[in-house]
């Protein structure tokens, strides 16, 4: 036993000497033969339905450039082709890992971007700070990516989780609902957004009569229901992820429990899927945030406008498009402005150069600003109502007056 | 060796974080090895202790302020103080020890996660420990971790401790009627093999820096733990080692060079492996062994190895 122990012990000390031995990545001033992008994407798990649209908004910006002849890159001067490397998370953080560091150390990407939501962005951020490799990150808004003296992050295609129900919470001010109840998933994500509403809803002399958080693999709603139904509540607000906006509204229906108001935050995003599983009757008249194509940004200067991109991207089933097409192809413009305006390839001056383009680029997705944590606080998610028409429902935004196309309809009929 | 063996692949092989993952699922593969191998328990959650680990380091970084490499004591600690806690679980047998145990590791998340405790243990919104993250200490810890989590297992297998363990696991009753004290034992391998794990999840935080508390309690980490110690083989040395290396190689492999034929051909392995080889990687060195000595040694010089000896039931 003891010449096992002493053996093992010894390699141990040996191998670890070796452990300073390590090869540092060389740059290149002369101009690549292409712009090598390099993304994952979920092909099954939980956020499959929601990374594989994104995946395709990015995969759509790179053959519109590469259709052009490739990126134009300011630092050289000339257009320069664009090369996609993706690889398979299958949904999972720690496979995330391993091949964000993948695409960083072996593909050398020279530019990085971090697949759906927090949860598949969260290895990312670490990774991508520490070998300096600026991380677009297109909607991973968890709030502990965002820490002073991180220049490697950059979101481009949504607010951080905690800024989406400004705009709602003063809805139900205007509204004069007294009586709100909040059921949220225990994530970040669904968390912040709940926190959000909670905090300014007290300040505004509401207290919510119902505060719960249920974990974030809950498909059960029907005791749910029953318990906020006792509250007697005047809107009733569910955060959780599609698929348990879908379990939410789908266990709503089926109980035949009427609340005047409904809001989930995903048939706003991924308006056919939940239709899909919900059904018309189901989502007529709920509330959702307001998000393009449905919010509509046709006066842009970088990139294709809301019609436009609808027409181009899926010619023969706009209604097809969702947002999350629209955060890739959004990711691929907010790349596009850096490559234009950096002196160089190199990752700080591609974060200079988004920060220098912060606050006027006008997109498909509306105002691009970041703070200087990296943070995006220039878009605004509206409230928005889904209204019956035909078979199918239409969103409409109902709140802020400035950006209404119709009046809200509450309580709902 | 092994823990060698990774800090030669770390001067060759640039994707660091694929070697740290690898070493975290060896000493967790290990520590299957350790509660199942030699007792017959089979935790299906126990990534419960991993998650603790992880937290553990986590907490004590960034509210005591101990640098993470004493924040890895504070990771064993942590899962050793959760496995005490569920001592009353090995009460249970077989299938009901296996759900008991997966159902308390998800209790365990949903108390970590829940976001009234968020002003104690970040609730919902996760960790961020990048201004603790050092990659090359953290991989020096994972190849700590490797040569601890061999060296424990190299010590059960040759002391009175793991023959104990092998005689509790092969008839609890007659191993008592012997004089061993089937409860104590059992005990102290739980602990050990939590302790592997939360040591396992406190490096794996230390490296990834920012995780939510579903990446630490997420149960595939128990299934690909338990799939590496099957695979190589329960009860040996090298077996769990070898599954986690063989397989957690191949999972990369595949994963990164065909995504779309990825889990038919992770499958279809795992398929061949539970038909041709139920004793895993192990039973095969065992049966090849003797057939390899008998070609070496003269006729006549003494008696050849036994069949099985060293296998998962001793």
């Amino acid at each position: 036993m003891n010449r096992y122990l002493v053996a093992t012990a010894g390699l141990s000390l040996l191998g670890l000497s070796v452990t300073a031995c390590g090869a540092s990545p060389s740059s290149s001033s002369t101009a690549p033969r292409a712009i090598t992008v390099g993304t994952l994407y979920s092909g099954s798990g939980a956020f499959a339905t929601s990374s594989q649209p994104q995946l395709a908004g990015l995969k759509f910006w790179i053959s519109q450039e590469n259709s052009k002849g490739g990126v134009y890159v300011g630092a050289y001067h000339k257009r320069i082709h664009v090369k996609l490397v993706t690889y398979n998370d299958q949904s999972s953080a720690t496979t995330a890992a391993t091949l964000y560091t993948q695409l960083i150390t072996q593909n050398k990407v020279n530019v990085l971007v971090s697949d759906f939501g927090s949860v598949l962005t969260a290895p990312a951020v670490t990774i991508a700070q520490e070998h300096h490799q600026l991380l677009f990150d297109p909607t991973g808004t968890g709030t502990v990516f965002f820490t002073p003296g991180n220049k490697y992050i950059v979101l481009t295609a949504l607010p951080t989780s905690g800024i989406w129900p400004a705009p709602l919470v003063q809805f139900l001010l205007a509204q004069h609902i007294s009586k709100v109840a909040i059921l949220y998933d225990s994530n970040d994500f669904d968390a912040s957004q709940a926190a959000t509403v909670d905090s300014g809803l007290k300040a505004g002399g509401v207290t919510p009569v119902y505060y719960q958080a249920v974990p974030s693999a809950t498909a059960s709603y029907g005791t749910l229901i029953q318990s906020i139904k006792a509250t007697n509540p005047g809107a009733v607000l569910e955060f959780g992820y599609p698929p348990n906006d879908i379990a939410f509204l789908q266990a709503l229906r089926s109980s035949g429990v009427h609340f005047p108001m409904v809001f989930t935050a995903f048939p706003g995003q991924l308006h056919q899927l939940l239709e899909s599983n919900v059904g018309q009757a189901g989502l007529s008249y709920t509330y959702s945030y307001g998000f393009p194509p449905q919010l509509a940004y046709n006066t842009v200067n970088e990139g294709l406008g809301t019609s436009a991109f609808v027409q181009a991207f899926a010619p023969t089933d706009p209604a097809s498009v969702n947002f999350l097409d629209i955060a890739g192809y959004q990711t691929g413009l907010v790349i596009q402005a850096a490559l234009r305006h950096a002196s160089s390839l190199s990752q700080l001056a591609l974060r200079n150069a988004v920060a220098s383009v912060s606050g006027s680029l006008n997109t498909i997705d509306g105002s691009f600003k970041i703070d200087s944590q990296g943070g995006q606080v220039g878009e605004l998610l509206p409230v928005s109502q889904l209204f019956p028409s035909g078979s199918t429902t239409k969103i409409q935004m109902v709140y802020p007056p400035a950006s209404a196309t119709h009046s809200a309809v509450y309580p709902a009929p | 060796m092994p823990a060698a063996g990774f800090v030669v692949a770390n001067a060759f092989y640039p994707n660091q974080q694929e070697l740290v993952m690898m070493m975290v699922y060896l000493a967790l593969a290990q520590g299957i090895n350790v509660i199942y191998g030699f007792t017959g328990y089979l935790p299906f959650g126990y990534v419960g202790f991993f998650g603790a680990g992880a937290y553990g380091l986590a907490l004590s970084v960034l509210y005591l302020h101990v640098p993470a490499g004493v924040g890895l004591l504070f990771a064993v600690l942590a899962a050793v103080a959760v496995a005490a806690l569920l001592f009353p679980l090995l009460r249970l047998e077989g299938v009901y020890f296996a759900i008991a145990s997966l159902a308390a590791a998800e209790a365990l998340y949903e108390v970590i996660s829940n976001p009234s405790l968020a002003a104690v243990t970040k609730g919902p919104y996760g960790i961020n420990l990048v201004s603790a993250y050092n990659a090359n200490a953290s991989f020096v810890a994972a190849v700590a971790l490797v040569a601890v989590s061999m060296g424990i297992v190299v010590y059960l297998r040759t002391s009175r401790l793991g023959l104990a363990l092998r005689a509790i696991r092969s008839d609890a009753v007659s191993a008592e009627f012997a004089g061993i004290n089937v409860v104590q034992r059992r005990t102290v391998a739980w602990l050990l093999s939590a302790a592997m794990a939360g040591a396992a999840g406190g490096t794996f935080a230390w490296y990834t820096s920012t995780f939510y508390p579903g990446a630490v309690f997420d149960s595939s980490i128990s299934i690909f733990a338990i799939v590496f110690a099957l695979f190589g083989g329960v009860g040996t040395t090298w077996g769990p080692a070898l599954g986690a290396v063989v397989l957690f190689g191949v999972y990369n492999a595949v994963g990164i060079s065909q995504p779309q034929y990825f889990q038919l051909i992770y499958g279809v392995l795992i398929v061949l492996l539970v038909l041709f080889l139920p004793g895993g990687l192990g039973s095969l060195v065992q049966r090849l062994a003797p057939r390899w000595r008998r070609l070496r040694r003269t006729p006549g010089r003494g008696p050849e190895a036994l069949p099985g000896v060293g296998g998962p039931d001793g």
